[in-house]
């Protein structure tokens, strides 16, 4: 098979992706919402069918942040943005933390360990977030 | 959105087919851009010219009132 040079029909395999996607997501959304009304929760997580929903839906985001740093006013500083997540982040996790290290039945490690893993799941998409930002002004700068 | 392409490449003795191998894209694009169907990238419109030999604007420009004569007679 030849490799298409042609923009247009570039443009139309692009498309036609779009559908197969669109298509496959609604499946995955049928089968895992058929677990869930039959099963319930717990069955329906453990399906390996959740793991690459979640892992497109995350993908995604990421990607469209892309989008959304172009997309939004420029007039606002990145660096305020930065430290205003952080915080933000920074107070969920605590309070998430104690939270979860007062309830019975868990200890003070568990809550440190969650608090942890709120924290670093949080700060990779306000880095990434800054980092585009941050991208994106250097190269308005460069004009 | 009108061009000239049509003109242009008959005005060079080459046929869809012929125009459509020397850009690097099918004859069904060439087709398509001749009736003004498909809109094309500005690298491929350049292409175009230098495959007629003419400028950009000889083969793609459209006065803006010609325009829209064209939409309000659609």
């Amino acid at each position: 098979m030849k490799k298409i040079k042609d923009e247009r029909l570039i443009l139309q395999n692009l498309k036609n992706i779009r559908i197969a996607y669109i298509i496959q997501t609604l499946g995955i959304l049928g089968i895992l919402g058929y677990d869930l009304v039959t099963k319930g929760l717990d069955v329906m997580t453990e399906n390996p069918l959740w793991i690459v929903f979640m892992v497109t839906v995350v993908v995604s985001a990421f990607l469209s942040m892309n989008v959304s740093v172009d997309h939004e006013n420029q007039e606002k500083s990145s660096k305020n943005g930065l430290v205003l997540s952080l915080l933000i982040i920074i107070f969920i996790s605590i309070v998430v933390g104690t939270l979860t290290s007062l309830s019975e039945g868990y200890s003070i490690i568990n809550g440190v360990i969650i608090g942890g893993v709120l924290l670093i799941c949080g700060l990779l998409p306000v880095t990434y977030v800054y980092y585009l930002r941050t991208k994106q002004q250097s190269e308005n700068a460069d004009e | 959105m009108n061009n000239h392409v049509k003109i242009a490449r008959v005005q060079v003795d080459l046929t869809q087919k012929q125009l459509a191998d020397k850009v690097g894209v099918t004859r069904q694009t060439i087709s398509l851009i001749e009736k003004g169907n498909y809109n094309p990238s500005l690298k491929l419109c350049l292409e175009i010219c230098y495959a007629v030999n003419k400028t950009l604007d000889e083969v793609f420009w459209i006065e803006r009132e010609s325009g829209h004569h064209e939409k309000n007679k659609r």
